[in-house]
């Protein structure tokens, strides 16, 4: 288990400057600065200069799915959704956007990007994707893969993925992102040749660490119960919306029932009639706005649930930490136990219990040729284990440095981007308020008319 | 606009000016109370919401109010003209005042009947009494056996299902109370029933009871002689208006019978709308509760839905109290007025047949017997009755249902009004900066 070093063949030059926060189709990135300071110091090992997507102000875009059948590893039919991803540089002087590259990808090959980036910057907050499968739905939406509002709700979310990676400082820098973005056939086997699976921590490790580290960082305790707090008051927030809307509906689709009735009572009234038949219109324009007001919510919803699933990558740094925090911990008491059988050989003494020990008591002493050896070997293991131990802290600290330096930035984005979403809903509340009322208002003011005739 | 028809009284009743503020003002009301005579001309006048300077506090929701151009200030102008134009008013009638009377035997709720009036039937200017449902009851079946072809307004429904609604419940005490003044008025604007002894009696006795078991026979002419009317004739053709109006009626009924099934289903909806409000609400805080810069904003979120919820609940309540009642109460009329009508149907068949039965003797004389001549008149003058009661009746109506449904209206758009002022409130507090507030160093922020 080690962590990523920087290898230049990963990494890309230059890095933008602005995070992006929202999610909007093509937003671009700008890297050009960075990317000219960077050639100026000459900073960086392989400078891939001969590639100049970086060099220039990029969008990038999820722009189409489309629903494709084909044969999956086990030969069986089977139909997916597959998803255009336009990438295009926008020339400095006119503005002018020039499609660079464009390719079709499906979920499954977003997730090993995903999975790749977990494994290869553990102490980065990786961004999530959409859900699988739609989850908190109200009887409306359609939990199916394949429904259309699904699909394109999904489209979005994995556009706003790649624009997070994009606008991320250190990702965006990774060749295998680039490679995502650009190289259509083969990437699989490219990302599969890393060898990041092999690198991947067991989740059985992972949970033994968590249980068993004496002395985590207390911050990154404090965090993780946050995470765990925050996903449980996310989860809990969506599916109490979800009845909400569909509670809603409910009431919308009532008021429906009264236009015809309205209208059928307005046909044997004489001066009533037409305040009547105004009446049952009106409603039927209310029970029928409903779908507008809930799609929109739809949207909010999506903002949320980019955090609660935010909170699962939150977790999964503090996890890392945890796990090299114990690895260290491990490591360090391997080598105080080997250091005391070291002096206890030298000194002749026997206070910790060893099998050497041990089998030397049944099978007789041993000579002291056989512990000069064994001092010899373990003074060896004691000197690798302090270069390990040296190098497993350095490590360490290295990671925690970097983690919560992405974990405050991260800190920032989410504030900035739950605050917007705060927003956003109250004015799509307020919209609605004013739709409403003026709707009624409309009502009225025809009825009185009417029945002032 | 002009002023609606001069010889229709609004079956609201009565207003005098001073004592009985318009059941549908708000605080706008000052406006149209205020004497203003000329009809408005701006019925189209546009609501302006950013209008209110109301200053609210994180969450704070005014008390009700409805802004100026609202739709029952429109209302209120158009009521006055009706009354303006209209005859002048001598007597006035309401009932207030709910008490609870525990007794030995019952429990039973009485109302306080205030009346003012110059007319000469009445010795005083002024009464006050206390009268409790069976009274209402006993008005009503005397009104009916002693005008009979007349058009008796309905009294709220006698049995309530003992554990379903609480008949002491405040919410019960009032729709009844509102429903028993309504009949009240609508007797005293009719031109006929408001002479009505049995209704002064009722207005002025200090102890009904006494009247009650003296049966005093206080029949008028015609009251007796419908009475004595027997059934059993068959009807040969019903005049085409009657016809209508037994259609009409009908269908009338049939259409509030849905509408009112519509109403209550939209009730029990919002109703659990508001469950899941309520619930949804408070999750903002929780979460508040875990955050830094974030806490304020999600704090005034969860305040501000709950405000949303408080109004969502006025509203649903207003629909209870004020919408389902009058439905019900116009139900109730149709059903009344069926059965005046086949009052009518059988008086003139008595007539028709008695007409034919001398027709058949064919006798010489061409005088017509007294007594189908008095059967004549009374179908004559039963038709007469009935088509100015039917009038009078339909020009209510409209009132009533305009009334109704712009009041409805107008809660609605009071309800979004307040879920409007709430969300706008906190706009403010989420585009707020917090820089100095929470230190880079606190871990959660």
């Amino acid at each position: 288990m080690e962590q990523a070093t920087p290898d230049p063949e990963r990494q890309l030059q230059p890095a933008p400057l602005e995070p992006l926060g929202r999610s909007d189709a093509g937003l671009g990135v700008t890297v050009d600065e960075e990317a000219e300071r960077a050639r100026e110091e000459g900073s960086g090992g392989d400078t891939m200069t001969h590639n100049n997507f970086w060099l220039k102000k990029i969008e990038i875009s999820v722009s189409e799915a489309e629903k494709r059948t084909g044969r999956n590893a086990m030969n069986m039919q089977e139909t997916y959704t597959a998803y255009l991803i336009e990438t295009r540089s926008v020339e400095h002087t006119d503005g002018q956007s020039v499609l660079t590259d464009s390719l079709w990808r499906r979920y499954s090959e977003f997730e090993l990007l995903r999975n790749y980036l977990l494994v290869y910057y553990p102490h980065i907050v990786v961004p999530p994707l959409p859900e699988k499968r739609a989850e908190f739905v109200w009887h409306k939406l359609s939990a199916d893969n394949m429904d259309p509002d699904f699909v394109e709700r999904r489209r979005i979310g994995l556009e706003n993925f790649l624009l997070r990676i994009a606008s991320h400082p250190i990702l965006c820098r990774d060749k295998i992102f680039y490679l995502f973005l650009t190289q259509e056939g083969n990437w699989k086997e490219t990302v599969n040749e890393t060898g990041f699976q092999l690198k991947a921590d067991s989740r059985l490790k992972a949970l033994n660490a968590t249980f068993r580290v004496k002395n985590p960082d207390k911050r990154f305790t404090d965090l993780k119960h946050y995470s765990d707090e925050l996903q449980s008051v996310i989860s809990h927030l969506l599916r109490v919306r979800a009845r909400v809307a569909d509670r809603l509906y409910g009431v919308y689709k009532v008021h429906g029932n009264y236009g015809r009735v309205f209208s059928e009572w307005s046909a044997i009234e004489k001066e009533m009639g037409d305040g009547l038949q105004s009446a049952g219109h009106h409603m039927d324009v209310y029970a029928s706005s409903i779908d507008d007001i809930l799609e929109d919510e739809e949207h909010y919803a999506d903002q949320l649930k980019e955090y609660l699933f935010y909170a699962e990558a939150l977790r999964a740094v503090c996890r890392k930490h945890e796990l090299m925090q114990y690895d260290l911990e491990i490591a360090a008491q391997d080598l105080a136990s080997k250091k005391q059988q070291c002096e206890e050989l030298a000194t002749g003494t026997v206070r910790t219990f060893s099998l050497k020990g041990m089998t030397t008591k049944l099978f007789g002493q041993e000579t002291p040729e056989q512990r000069e050896a064994r001092i010899k070997v373990l003074e060896e293991q004691i000197n690798e284990g302090e270069q390990q131990l040296k190098s497993k802290n350095l490590e360490g600290r290295e990671f925690v440095k970097n983690a919560w330096a992405d974990i405050e930035r991260f800190k920032e984005q989410k504030n900035r981007d739950l605050k917007e979403a705060l927003i956003s809903y109250a004015v799509m509340q307020i919209s609605m308020c004013k739709k409403l009322s003026g709707l009624h208002l409309v009502w009225t003011n025809s009825y009185l008319c009417f029945s002032a005739l | 606009m002009a002023g609606g028809p001069p010889k229709a009284l609004p079956s609201t009743g009565p207003h005098s000016l001073r004592d009985m503020p318009h059941p549908l003002a708000g605080s706008s009301s000052e406006e149209a109370v205020g004497g203003d005579s000329t009809p408005s001309p701006d019925l189209l006048m546009a609501r302006s919401f950013g209008d209110k300077d109301l200053i609210l506090p994180n969450g704070g929701t005014p008390a009700g109010t409805s802004s100026p151009a609202s739709s029952s200030s429109l209302l209120n102008r158009l009521q006055l003209d009706d009354d303006i134009d209209g005859e002048t008013r001598d007597l006035f009638v309401v009932v207030d005042d709910p008490k609870k009377h525990v007794c030995t035997m019952e429990t039973y709720i009485t109302y306080r009947i205030t009346t003012k009036s110059t007319r000469v039937e009445f010795d005083l200017p002024e009464y006050s009494v206390r009268r409790r449902y069976q009274d209402f009851d006993w008005l009503r079946s005397k009104l009916e056996e002693s005008q009979p072809t007349h058009l008796i307004p309905p009294l709220p429904e006698k049995f309530v299902v003992k554990g379903v609604v609480d008949r002491f419940s405040e919410e019960f005490v009032e729709t009844r109370r509102k429903a028993l003044d309504k009949f009240l008025k609508r007797i005293t604007d009719h031109p006929v029933l408001s002479f009505n002894e049995h209704f002064n009696i009722f207005l002025t006795a200090k102890d009904l009871n006494i009247y009650k078991k003296q049966g005093i026979a206080l029949l008028t002419r015609m009251g007796e002689s419908v009475k004595h009317v027997t059934g059993g004739y068959k009807l040969r053709t019903r005049p085409l208006e009657f016809a209508a109006i037994g259609d009409y009626l009908d269908t009338f009924a049939l259409k509030l019978g849905t509408i009112d099934r519509i109403a209550q289903r939209i009730i029990k909806e919002e109703i659990e709308y508001l469950v899941e409000l309520r619930e949804y609400g408070p999750v903002y805080s929780t979460w508040s509760a875990l955050e830094g810069e974030l806490a304020e904003p999600l704090e005034g979120v969860s305040a501000c839905i709950g405000n949303c919820s408080t109004a969502l609940e006025e509203l649903t309540d207003d629909m209870t109290e004020d919408f389902l009642p009058v439905l019900r109460e116009y139900i109730l009329y149709s059903d009344s007025m069926k059965s005046v009508l086949k009052k009518r149907d059988q008086v003139q068949a008595e007539y028709e047949a008695k007409l034919e039965a001398v027709a058949l003797r064919k006798e010489d004389r061409p005088k017509v017997p007294a007594d189908v001549e008095k059967c004549q008149d009374r179908m004559e003058c039963f038709n007469a009755d009935l088509k100015a009661d039917m009038e009078r009746w339909q020009n209510n109506k409209r009132q009533d249902f305009r009334q109704l449904l712009m009041g409805m209206a107008d809660k609605n758009i009071q309800y979004y009004e307040k879920c409007l002022m709430a969300w706008e409130s906190i706009i403010p507090l989420l585009q707020e900066k917090q820089e100095a507030k929470f230190p880079v160093t606190a871990v959660l922020s």
